[in-house]
């Protein structure tokens, strides 16, 4: 499908976005879905494309994904979802979509990456102002969060102490932490050690 | 590709560069070969990790190169990091984010000093805060840019739509004289919408067509604008209307759009119309005969406006439009036209080949 090469950027890229969408759908080469969720999340960075992007329903292919085997293209879709998820209109979209639990699935991922867009996701999807959302603020949720806290990686720790420190209520942390001390059970840590296999 | 072996990296695996992905399909490409990798907000970070860098003394010179494209807050050399034998590690740190991707992107994969840098981000070095403040400055920027989007969109949806209908009319009138150029001319880029129009029109009658009212032109030109606007919209996927008019380009530049959906359609068209199979081959040969022939016909034609039938025309140098039953009727369209207008006077073209037969007969007069 060799297309013609650098078309006016605006013109071209809804049909470029729609080309993606197209293979994504058909390919059967797991490395080529991977190019091209790799590429939709890329573009999910740049505000510009929103509308586009919207329009071809790469929103609902995303959380699709989320439920694949691969790993790769679950850290690409969470990655495009954390990309796009700030804007309002997405945010509402993903809401509707019943986005939430599987995003609150990616939390368990052995994959880092995966773990830290989960957990910027579930920040944005919180609802601005003093409010808590209760699905995204439940117990094992909490509780992931504060084993989050404690881990060797940076990066988690940081994320996993603004997610508790900013939108989570002083209670609900404090509940987390005493259930966490009787149960046995928890979400594991991510694999962040390991050395990643190509 | 690595800077650093896998065993090394494997403490921090967003450090480790990726093998360039050599399997895309030929229209996803880009202009550099790339790793199949995204980035998030959490990714990037005002902290920029710089491995490979010549063990020669030259800390100075990496962070003023690195100072070009912000202001840095600190730098130092990370002597801890696993590095190459002969190389040094930096970390250095930007005050806003927006000057480390800069610095990331053009620095990544440069040379320096004879060897070969490798950028990326350090998040892990952030604290709390400059987590928090990354995160926020990021939502605020989408927040505020689909806003304005938003604002500007439905401001310009009613002036684009008004401005279409009239600037096809008046590009129409302004090249009345020049209709053919019109037809053969896609970088002006209005030309496309006139294809239909063209197509229509059976090439015998070309020429004598030119000659009539401007008036039919312009009723023709808009109705084929109209049509080419029906045809989008029953496209389905394409919505160019909507996201012409969400995006922030002008007019001139709209009319680009169409042949994008125009073009599968008219140029079947065109072709089953116009050009026979057996006519194309022939017609390429020829197209490349009377490309030599055409810089000279221009020369020799300047001054006989007056033997011409049909209107002036101008500029008729190659232009390519890049389809291939687009540049054949083109052509027949050129051929045409020469054909009229080379069948009064032989000598414009005897004269060309005269001159370069000149040359031989003098040098052998002179042997």
């Amino acid at each position: 499908m060799a297309q013609k090469p650098k078309v006016d950027p605006h013109v071209g890229r809804l049909g470029y976005l729609q080309a993606l969408v197209t293979e994504f759908q058909e390919t059967q080469s797991q490395d080529a879905k991977e190019q091209v969720l790799a590429n939709l999340a890329n573009f999910a960075y740049d505000p510009s494309n929103y509308e586009y992007l919207r329009q071809l329903q790469v929103l609902d292919l995303f959380l699709d994904s989320l439920s694949e085997e691969n790993e790769a293209l679950v850290e690409f879709a969470i990655g495009g979802l954390c990309n796009l998820c700030p804007d309002r209109a997405n945010k509402e979209h993903i809401l509707q979509a019943g986005g939430v639990p599987l995003i609150i699935n990616c939390l368990s991922s052995p994959n880092e990456e995966t773990v830290l867009s989960a957990i910027t996701t579930l920040m944005h999807l919180s609802p601005s102002g003093r409010s808590f959302s209760p699905e995204l603020t439940a117990a094992p949720v909490v509780q992931c969060m504060l084993r989050f806290s404690l881990s060797a990686s940076a990066r988690l720790r940081n994320l996993a102490q603004i997610f508790l420190e900013d939108f989570c209520s002083p209670r609900q942390v404090a509940e987390a932490r005493s259930r966490q001390a009787h149960s046995a059970l928890g979400i594991p840590l991510p694999r962040s050690m390991a050395p990643r296999q190509r | 590709m690595a800077s650093s072996g896998g065993e090394l990296g494997s403490l921090f695996d967003h450090h480790v560069q990726r093998a360039v992905c050599d399997t895309r399909a030929k229209y996803r490409e880009g202009r550099r070969p790339r790793a199949v990798k995204v980035y998030t907000i959490n990714l990037e970070s005002q902290y920029l990790l710089i491995q490979g860098v010549p063990a020669v003394g030259v800390m100075k010179e990496l962070v003023e190169r690195f100072a070009l494209y912000g202001a840095i807050e600190q730098y130092n050399a990370l002597d801890e990091y696993p590095a190459e034998d002969f190389t040094e590690v930096y970390l250095i740190k930007f005050m806003n984010l927006q000057s480390a991707r800069t610095a990331k992107r053009k620095m990544d994969e440069q040379s320096f000093f004879g060897g070969l840098l490798h950028v990326c981000y350090a998040p892990e070095f952030e604290t709390v805060e400059e987590t928090r403040k990354k995160l926020q400055v990021r939502k605020a920027y989408v927040v505020k840019t689909t806003e304005n989007k938003d604002h500007y969109v439905t401001k310009k949806k009613l002036v684009t739509e008004h401005k279409d209908t009239e600037d096809f009319r008046q590009d129409f009138h302004s090249e009345m004289s020049g209709f053919c150029k019109a037809a053969l001319n896609t970088s002006a880029g209005n030309s496309n919408p006139y294809l239909p129009y063209s197509c229509e029109l059976p090439l015998c009658y070309f020429s004598s067509k030119c000659m009539c009212s401007s008036r039919g032109h312009v009723d023709r030109a808009s109705n084929s604008s109209k049509d080419g606007r029906n045809h989008h919209k029953t496209m389905g996927h394409y919505n160019h209307n909507d996201s012409l008019q969400k995006t922030q380009i002008n007019t001139f530049k709209n009319s680009v759009a169409y042949p994008g959906a125009q073009k599968a359609i008219t140029s079947s068209e065109a072709v089953d119309r116009f050009m026979p199979r057996t006519t194309q081959l022939q017609e390429r040969k020829r197209r490349r005969e009377d490309d030599r022939k055409l810089g000279t016909f221009l020369e020799t034609n300047s001054g006989s406006n007056a033997v011409m039938i049909g209107p002036l025309l101008p500029d008729m140098s190659k232009v390519d439009m890049h389809d291939d039953s687009l540049n054949t009727t083109a052509n027949l369209i050129r051929n045409k036209l020469k054909e009229v207008i080379s069948s009064v006077p032989k000598r414009p073209e005897d004269k060309p080949e005269d001159v370069h037969t000149s040359h031989p007969l003098k040098q052998r007069r002179r042997i």
